[in-house]
């Protein structure tokens, strides 16, 4: 199942897993914890994919806070967290006159695939109130970035 | 003789029309310059007397209705169909209407389906009032069933915005009429905004209706036809579709929630069509509508009721069904025949869709339409 997921984040023959450096040379899937590397190689503002235990996980650092999201859009499979980078969003409201303002400036993540927006903070797609992505817990433990597989629960 | 057994047998089964209250959303009456000429102020009551006697074609007087609606881009064999019928007084529509099995009708106009194509902005603001005086003055009556839209002039939505507060509570006014062809900008620009919060001010629907022009604006540039069978496939409903379109991206009905819009003249079956367009759209383009909270086909079927002529007419009339229900329209399909024009439809077609129950039969010819525009069944406002 697992595997499927991963694989899933790119049609069918267009990239192998090998280009993605997706091997588990040392299959600990089991790990629940997972080392994804040194705080020094996640600067505030930058935001990677990792392979984690079979799955790619975009780990993303805003304002020294930690997220971690699965790279695979809900619409279409698309590599989601393969973003070049993380920008804001437009927001038009009574208050505002239903002019836009710029809001978010820095977590929202874009689909590179299909351009469908997410708040990476909390997972929630802006176009559609009933998707989100999941979440998984990160921590910094000894100068370690460490994800954690099991997914947060869906909270706000 | 077999086929007239089979037709009366499928009506035996079904209510006849006459005990089923039966709301029409667009018939026309047809004004001339010479009769608006003493409603209107001057000195535009000149021009209108001074063009009064020219000869008209179909949808036709120059400095009034300008612009070729009867297919004159093309060859004209003889024919016996009736492409200009008019009704030209009260009682010659009620007559008619009774023939048709309709009780309560919403009036249009005939040549002032075109009122945006006037260059002349103070012009045509004089024709609207005008019209709508004399469409009250002369034609509408709740007891008749005959209710009355009145015109918003696009060219001064400030002027329309009056209109629709002066005729508010009439009770013979049940909406406020948008015309559609050739209009400059679409109905979604802000400039408009004044009509909207009028109508919603005054809790009366705002009613989309256009017409075949071949005009350069957009969508009416349609000069690439060889045929008047495309250009009219093509004008009423890509007019009703890019209007729509441009009211949801430009937040008219986030601006608006409760504002109720009524489309007459396009058909039903690019309803799907759009929704779901609008929605793949919205996947990857929703920072153009950054004031949607939902996808756009949430808003379609949540403000917009739409008219069933021209009926589209499947060899299986059970598709209609299936489109409508692709739509979720049950609750927002609403009958409307057109009468007199020359492709209006007898409610007998539309009653040859096979409504699962009797109860979304009622809805479509009647009950529907009642709540849009918030009448009881003898027209009478609630």
């Amino acid at each position: 199942m697992r595997a499927d997921e991963t694989t899933a984040t790119q049609p069918r023959g267009t990239r192998d897993a090998s280009q993605n450096g997706r091997q588990n040379g040392d299959g600990k899937r089991a790990t629940r914890d997972h080392v994804v590397g040194p705080v020094s190689e996640f600067p505030d503002g930058s935001h990677r994919v990792v392979d984690v235990g079979g799955r790619q996980i975009g780990v993303f650092n805003i304002g020294g806070t930690f997220h971690a999201l699965p790279n695979i859009c809900p619409h279409q499979t698309g590599p989601v967290c393969e973003a070049k980078r993380v920008v804001g969003t437009l927001r038009a409201t009574e208050e505002t006159g239903w002019d836009p303002e710029w809001v978010k400036d820095g977590e929202v993540l874009v689909c590179p695939w299909h351009g469908l927006e997410y708040h990476i903070p909390t997972g929630q797609c802006l176009a559609f109130p009933n998707i989100k992505l999941r979440r998984y817990d990160v921590s910094v433990e000894d100068g370690q970035v460490v994800v954690h597989l099991r997914a947060k629960k869906a909270s706000k | 003789m077999a086929d007239t057994v089979v037709t009366e047998s499928k009506r035996e089964r079904k209510e006849p029309l006459t005990d089923l209250l039966v709301v029409d959303l667009d018939v026309h009456l047809h004004e001339s310059p010479g009769e608006l000429a003493p409603y209107c102020d001057p000195p535009w009551d000149v021009a209108l007397e001074n063009i009064k006697d020219r000869p008209e074609t179909y949808l036709d007087i120059p400095s009034f209705s300008p612009g070729v609606s009867d297919g004159s881009y093309q060859a004209k064999f003889p024919t016996a169909h009736e492409g200009a019928r008019m009704v030209h007084d009260q009682r010659q529509m009620r007559d008619e209407l009774d023939e048709l099995d309709v009780d309560l009708a919403i009036l249009f106009p005939d040549h002032l389906l075109k009122l945006p194509v006037l260059t002349q902005a103070p012009y045509a603001a004089a024709v609207a009032r005008a019209y709508n005086a004399w469409m009250i003055d002369k034609w509408t009556s709740q007891e008749k069933g005959l209710l009355g839209a009145i015109i918003a002039d696009p060219h001064d939505p400030q002027d329309a915005a009056r209109e629709i507060e002066k005729y508010a509570d009439h009770p013979d006014v049940v909406g406020v009429y948008l015309p559609c062809a050739g209009i400059d900008p679409m109905w979604g620009h802000r400039m408009y905004d004044p009509i909207y919060q009028a109508a919603h001010d005054a809790d009366l629907p705002v009613l989309l209706h256009s017409v075949t022009i071949t005009h350069p604006v957009f969508p009416f540039n349609n000069h690439g036809f060889d045929t008047e069978l495309g250009r009219h496939a093509c004008s009423h409903t890509f007019s009703i579709m890019a209007n729509i379109v441009h009211m949801i991206t430009t937040g008219v009905v986030v601006r608006y929630p409760n504002l109720r819009i009524g489309v007459t003249e396009a058909g039903i079956s690019w309803v799907p069509f759009l929704c779901n367009r609008l929605d793949k759209e919205y996947l990857e383009r929703r920072r153009d509508v950054p004031f949607l909270d939902e996808r756009p086909s949430h808003y379609l079927k949540r403000q917009f009721w739409v008219s069933t002529q021209p009926v589209e007419e499947p060899e299986d009339m059970r598709d209609l069904l299936k489109m409508i229900e692709l739509y979720d329209g049950e609750d927002r399909t609403v009958f409307a025949s057109d009468w007199p024009h020359h492709d209006f439809d007898h409610p007998m077609k539309v009653d040859q869709i096979p409504f699962p129950t009797e109860e979304m039969r009622r809805k479509l010819f009647g009950e529907n339409a009642l709540d849009l525009f918030k009448i009881d069944s003898a027209g009478r406002k609630r």
